[in-house]
Formats: structure tokens, C-alpha cells, sequence
């Protein structure tokens, strides 16, 4: 007796109700139908040719069972095993159809070897973007070196991560082959069949011939980047360090004599380095001008020289921006500290393609080919950031000519 | 002592003299082993191992 459908339900497999996986009892549940006639429509397909066979195998695989439990690829997915039993449930079901088809119970080459590539290479293709939607892990901790400051990427939100891109590849693969196995056994692809060979034949060899120096060359860029990366990360770490903390704790012994300065010092520097270690920057201001402005004046008060900033045009802030104005604030400390107490100054130009800054002193000088390689401060935290950000810094200077500080971007 | 069956050398043994019986009796003339009927029994011998071999990798 048919059993009362359940359309506002999703599709499970009635492992209980079922003779083997539960796949017909499932599908008559939902639909209300008696799973007799599906078991029998199933039977004949699969006795004709072997379609219903794939088709219960694929559901078997895709459909999940009742009780919350994953489908059996889900569960499978992921392990050392998974691909023994995939190789070893291909083969036997390559042995069954062509046994059914030396007994004569086939449908037609033509129809069940495309079915069946195309079959593998859509369930493969599924597992893939499903497996690719955003799983629900536990929060991460917050990582010490976030950047807030960089664009979010929409497309990276599109694309399969890594170990899946293979799976979802030979899926894309099987179901192409399949479309064109349908087409050459039905005999369309006949005219295009010698230049189709000719171009298969081409491609395989320069594949094989290729594909040694391809795999190094993908895998030598693949490394190169990885440590560019972690180049840059340990140089943007060292600036940061240098610039915060190193630059505080000169300012303290500088000014040991006076207990209230040295706490404020350090309460101040323990806030920015508590900010910058739970994943952000502290907010460097809607706009260059006026970030430019506050480094001036946070400068100004923790070394107590006067700057006079002039800023000529504004733009928004960006990565390059903040880089800029963190070169300007360092190229702000090292006049602070070397002027002598005499006025600095700072002069911005924002122009629509670059951004100029300039930072000039009176103090003594110095000779910038003389500087130490281990002075972080005009290596890392000026030149080094201006380079990473793709702009450039010079200084001008020489000993009893003060020194200017050029800094430029493109925009 | 007991020691615990290896299923997938069960599986394999029973596999590969399963063909061998078959290539036995094709050579004594019993019965007639052509290639539509040689081709899936070589797959399915060593599909049976390889899914033994999986089952009992997610069994341990």
C-alpha cells in the first residue's frame, strides 16, 4: 500500500524500511508512491543495459539517510581509503556491465558509456562544491598578524580551495569525455573526426613532453612566492617592531629621570601593541591628510619638538596610504631625535597619480651611505616599506645641512 | 594463539584462484574462455581486492 508523501521533506534514503541502502523506500516515501514499482522499474533498467544500477549506485552515494547521517561519500570523503574503494566498486561495476553486455542485456554503447562517465564526473563535480561551502569550525583565535587593511576579494569567495581543484578537474573531465563519447558513438563528431584525432594526438605528445618541465616550473613559482611572502611578513614584523616598540623603549631610557612620562610611554605603547596583536592597526584616520596630521601630532607630544605640517590635497586611506604615512611618522622620529629640538617639517602633496611627502630638518646631518646595516629604522621602516609598497625614498642630507626625507607613491 | 584473519589476503587468495580455476578449465577444454567473458573476470578480481583493501583500511 502506497504511503502518504512528504514533499515538505528533503530526500533521505530509508535505511529501515529498505531492502538494501534504502534508496527506492526513500524515494517512494517522499513521493508516496509504492517502492514496489520502483524496485521493479530499477530491476529492468538495470537488466536492460545497467542504468538503474548506476542510477541506485549514484543515489546510494549521494543521497543522505534518515537520522542526519551524511550521505556515504560525505563519509567517505577525506579518507586514505576512499579511493581504494572508489577503484575497487569502478572496476566491479565495469565487470558487471560488460558481462551484461556479452549476455546480450544491453541498452547501447552509445547511451551507457557516456551515462556512466558522465555519472562519475558529476558526482565527483558535486562532492567538490559541496565540500567547498564554508564548513562550520570553531572560531579561530585571532591571528597575531591580521590585515585588516587588506581589500576583501570577491572572487577568492568563488573559488575551490586547493585539494579540491583535482577531484573537481577529472569530474569536469569525465562528463566532457562523456558528451564526446555520445557524440563519436552516434556518429556526430564524423566530420570532424581526422582534425579532432590530429589535435588529440598533438596535444597528448606535447603534454608528455611538457609536462616535466611544466610541473617544476609551477612548483619553483609555487615555492618562490610562498617565501617572498614570508619575506615580507618578517620584514613588515621587523618595521612594525622598530617603529612601536624599539622607538619606546629608547624614549624611555632617554627619559628615565621621569617616572610619570616613562608610564605614559609605556601604557601608551602597551595599548598600540594590544590593538595591533588582536588583528588590527589602530585606525590611521579616514584620509591621508588627516593621518598624516595625527602621526605629526603623536610625534610632537611624545618627543616634544614642534612640526608644522602642511598637506596639499587629500585622498582616502589605503594599504599604500598607510605604508606612507608610517614611512613619513618614522622619518618624523628620526628628525625628532636628531634635530636638536629645532622645528621640523612636513610637506604632503596628493595628486590624483602620486603622492609626494617631504620631511625636513635643521638638525646636523648626516651621511646616509654611512649608516650602519643594522639601523632598522631608515633600512626597514623607510626605504625597505616605500619598496614593498611599490614607491621609493630618498634622503637628502649631509653632515651640517640638515636632512630632507623624500617619500613618493603611486596612487 | 589466535590471531585475527587478514580479510584482504581472504579476498585476494579467493580472487586470484577463483581465475585461476577459470584459465584451468579453459585450458582442459571444459569450457570456452573468450576475451568478452576474461576481461570482467580480471576486474572483478581485482576490484574485490581493492574494496577489501579499503573496507578493512576504514575497519583499522
Amino acid at each position: 500500500m502506497p504511503a502518504s508523501g512528504r514533499p515538505d521533506q528533503p530526500l533521505r534514503r530509508d535505511i529501515d524500511g529498505g531492502i538494501v541502502a534504502g534508496v527506492c523506500s526513500g524515494i517512494a516515501k517522499r513521493y508516496g508512491i509504492d517502492p514496489i514499482i520502483l524496485r521493479v522499474v530499477l530491476g529492468a533498467a538495470t537488466l536492460v543495459g545497467g542504468t538503474g544500477l548506476i542510477v541506485y549506485l549514484l543515489a546510494w552515494a549521494l543521497v543522505p539517510e534518515e537520522g542526519g547521517r551524511s550521505p556515504s561519500w560525505a563519509r567517505l570523503a577525506g579518507r586514505r581509503e576512499t579511493w581504494l574503494i572508489l577503484s575497487g566498486s569502478t572496476m566491479l561495476l565495469l565487470s558487471l556491465l560488460l558481462l551484461l553486455r556479452e549476455w546480450g542485456l544491453w541498452f547501447s554503447d552509445a547511451v551507457v558509456w557516456p551515462v556512466l562517465l558522465a555519472g562519475g564526473g558529476a558526482a565527483l563535480i558535486w562532492r567538490q562544491s559541496a565540500s567547498s561551502a564554508p564548513p562550520a569550525e570553531p572560531e579561530a583565535p585571532a591571528p597575531v598578524r591580521a590585515r585588516p587593511d587588506r581589500p576583501a576579494d570577491p572572487v577568492r569567495a568563488l573559488r575551490l580551495p586547493t585539494p579540491a581543484l583535482g577531484p573537481a578537474a577529472i569530474g569536469a573531465g569525465l562528463v566532457v569525455a562523456a558528451g564526446l563519447v555520445f557524440l563519436w558513438l552516434n556518429d556526430a563528431l564524423a566530420p570532424a573526426r581526422d582534425v579532432i584525432l590530429a589535435v588529440v594526438v598533438v596535444v597528448v605528445a606535447l603534454t608528455l613532453i611538457l609536462a616535466p618541465w611544466w610541473l617544476r616550473l609551477v612548483r619553483g613559482f609555487d615555492a618562490e612566492r610562498a617565501e617572498r611572502i614570508r619575506s615580507q611578513e618578517r620584514a613588515e614584523l621587523a618595521a612594525h617592531l622598530h617603529d612601536s616598540v624599539l622607538q619606546t623603549l629608547a624614549l624611555v631610557q632617554k627619559r628615565a629621570d621621569d617616572p610619570r612620562a616613562v608610564a605614559n610611554l609605556a601604557r601608551h605603547q602597551e595599548r598600540e601593541l594590544r590593538a595591533w596583536l588582536d588583528g588590527g592597526r589602530p585606525d590611521p584616520g579616514e584620509s591621508l591628510a588627516s593621518s598624516l596630521e595625527a602621526a605629526a601630532a603623536e610625534v610632537e607630544e611624545t618627543h616634544g619638538v614642534p612640526i608644522d605640517v602642511v598637506a596639499v590635497g587629500d585622498a582616502p586611506m589605503d594599504e599604500r596610504g598607510a605604508a606612507l604615512v608610517a614611512a613619513a611618522r618614522e622619518a618624523l622620529v628620526n628628525a625628532a631625535k636628531f634635530a636638536g629640538g629645532a622645528t621640523v617639517q612636513l610637506y604632503a602633496e596628493v595628486g590624483e597619480d602620486r603622492t609626494e611627502v617631504f620631511v625636513r630638518d635643521r638638525g646636523p646631518g648626516f651621511d646616509p651611505d654611512a649608516v650602519p646595516e643594522d639601523r632598522r629604522g631608515l633600512r626597514e621602516s623607510i626605504y625597505g616599506r616605500m619598496g614593498r609598497h611599490g614607491g621609493r625614498a630618498v634622503v637628502h642630507s649631509s653632515p651640517g645641512a640638515g636632512t630632507e626625507v623624500e617619500l613618493v607613491i603611486e596612487r | 594463539m589466535k590471531r585475527d584473519a587478514d580479510r584482504v589476503s581472504i579476498v585476494a587468495g579467493l580472487a586470484v584462484g577463483g581465475l585461476g580455476v577459470l584459465l584451468l578449465l579453459d585450458q582442459t577444454g571444459l569450457i570456452e574462455l573468450r576475451f568478452g567473458y576474461t576481461l570482467p573476470a580480471i576486474l572483478a578480481c581485482v576490484g574485490a581486492i581493492l574494496l577489501a583493501a579499503g573496507l578493512d583500511g576504514r575497519r583499522g
